[in-house]
């Protein structure tokens, strides 16, 4: 038989640690639980809510409040009008918890501002059922809209355990968690909000984007663990700055060569963590990148090949194996090396997106009679970031008509740089389209241009 | 357009070879016009690159929490100026 009990998990650490910092002030977890049951009061009845707030603290107060309230938290892969209208299709009953001022969405809204000053929550900490959906983080999927893959507040608990004992985070001093990644993000809400959460760390309300801000971060927030991915990483070591020594570095989104992380381990003078995960399973493994190139999987998560060639990977935070979006070797139930992505998953800054879908989108533009995007050269990738290329055949639509709807359903970062339009797609016999022949016809354009 | 001045030409030159837009001529960036989202439409990994040249060639760090953030980045003419008014005194 079934054991259909609910499995009761707390919402947050029984911990006299703080739960943030925002600006100079500590936030004890009294004065969240406040925030949070002020919020979950004014929310209405629904299935699920868009939590679209960029405010780590606010993500946070509108994640627990959405779990109070036994609903899912809906995390998009980017905030395009069309993707949030393709999701929000599918939960018409759903509301955006946002706090920016740029909410043009034909979302019904609900501002979050709290700021740790709704005073002190009294009584025992609520609980959870663990089989509750928690979160439905979308990815864009090769075919159709958004696809969802569900975790379970047990499931949350599972990895974020395994993470914390991993990484050491459990002692004192609690250290603080200064992340430039966004809590939307799978890796984001787990190592920047859930470690807080359910650990006895503190997360830094803002998001420190440029390397000062970096470095103010890491000085302020001493002992500080910096929740990074390679592209942030590799900005911040070509800044040339003095830096304050974190805790530790956690790193993920893309894999980090030994060399940088070496240079980061140097300059920043503590170890560097690399972690594996992607939004279908969440993060699974680790690796020091200096000493080693395989990943070893968290306690309890076991990896092992599948019959189609796809590895699959099976812990407590997964009902069923799920196959990930990688070329996986498998050294053993515990080991793996990734050898590199499937043929259509791009990876630009950290950000994943499907090259099929990016197509399928361009040529579903009105006035687009053919398109295709070119990802850049893996090679060519020498510093920042190389972004992607298009070529469209679309004789009564302007680039800037073409780019403003592209930029409706897609990440910015993916719009196409440069957008060429030509007569006609050079389409071999069978419909093909080679590479060569597509980048020497963007050659072609860059000389007459 | 209206013209640029001499430190314009020097930025706008320096945004160009940051951000390898191949498409666009220093001169041709107008001074007034916004460089993110409209105008040039850059986003904010072009934003990260624009402060890590600005900070090798002037010594000048951008910061988010900068109250004025949005008005540094607004076009060439603020961007130009705000280099100016905080480079490091050479």
């Amino acid at each position: 038989m079934t054991d259909t009990r609910p499995n009761l998990r707390p919402l947050i650490a029984d911990t006299p640690a703080p739960l943030a910092r925002i600006g100079e002030r500590w936030i004890p977890r009294a004065a969240f639980l406040a925030d949070v049951q002020a919020l979950a009061e004014r929310m209405p009845s629904a299935r699920a809510a868009f939590n679209l707030c960029q405010d780590r603290y606010h993500f946070a107060v509108a994640f627990a409040a959405i779990l109070l309230r036994g609903q899912m938290n809906l995390l998009p892969p980017n905030r395009g009008r069309t993707t949030l209208a393709e999701i929000a299709s599918q939960y018409p009953d759903a509301v955006a918890l946002v706090d920016g001022p740029d909410a043009e969405i034909a979302i019904p809204i609900l501002r979050v501002s709290a700021c740790g000053e709704a005073g002190e929550a009294t009584g025992p900490i609520p609980e959870i059922p663990g089989t509750q959906t928690a979160v439905l983080a979308f990815s864009s999927g090769s075919t159709g809209a958004p696809t969802a893959h569900a975790r379970s507040w047990e499931a949350l608990h599972a990895v974020s355990s395994q993470a914390l004992k991993a990484f050491a985070l459990t002692g004192a001093p609690a250290p603080t968690l200064v992340g430039t990644v966004p809590p939307q993000h799978m890796y984001g809400l787990e190592s920047t909000v859930l470690y807080a959460l359910l650990g006895p760390t503190a997360l830094l309300a803002g998001r420190p984007f440029y390397p000062g801000d970096v470095r103010a971060a890491l000085t302020d927030c001493a002992p500080a663990v910096l929740v990074t991915t390679p592209f942030h990483l590799k900005a911040c070591l070509r800044a040339g700055l003095e830096w304050p020594s974190p805790a530790r570095i956690l790193c993920a989104t893309a894999p980090l060569d030994p060399e940088t992380a070496g240079q980061a381990e140097r300059v920043f003078g503590c170890r560097l963590d690399e972690i594996y995960g992607c939004t279908e399973a969440g993060a699974i493994a680790t690796r020091r990148t200096t000493r080693e190139a395989d990943w070893t999987t968290y306690t309890g998560v076991r990896i092992h090949a599948g019959d189609d060639g796809r590895a699959r990977v099976q812990g407590p935070q997964h009902p069923e194996p799920v196959p990930l979006p990688d070329h996986i070797e498998v050294r053993d139930a515990g080991h793996f090396r990734m050898e590199g992505r499937l043929a259509d998953q791009l990876n630009l800054a950290g950000k994943r997106a499907s090259l099929a879908d990016l197509n399928r989108r361009l040529n579903a533009i009105p006035g687009v009679l053919d398109g295709v995007f070119i990802p850049p050269d893996p090679e060519a990738e020498t510093r920042g970031v190389t972004r992607l290329a298009a070529l469209v055949v679309a004789p009564e639509r302007s680039e800037a008509e073409i780019q403003a709807a592209l930029s409706e359903c897609m990440d910015p970062l993916f719009l196409p740089r440069p957008l060429v339009r030509v007569e006609h797609l050079p389409r071999s016999a069978t419909g093909k389209l080679p590479r060569q022949v597509l980048l020497d016809l963007l050659a072609h354009h860059g000389q007459c241009a | 357009m209206a013209s640029q001045t001499a430190f314009e030409q020097e930025v706008g030159q320096l945004i160009v070879d940051s951000l390898n837009l191949e498409d666009v001529a220093p001169e041709d960036i107008e001074p007034e016009d916004a460089l993110f989202r409209e105008g040039l439409g850059l986003d904010s990994i072009d934003a990260l690159e624009l402060a890590l040249a600005i900070s090798r060639a002037y010594g000048v760090q951008i910061r988010s929490d900068d109250e004025n953030n949005r008005q540094i980045f607004a076009s060439l003419r603020a961007l130009s100026s705000h280099i100016e008014a905080n480079r490091a005194a050479s």
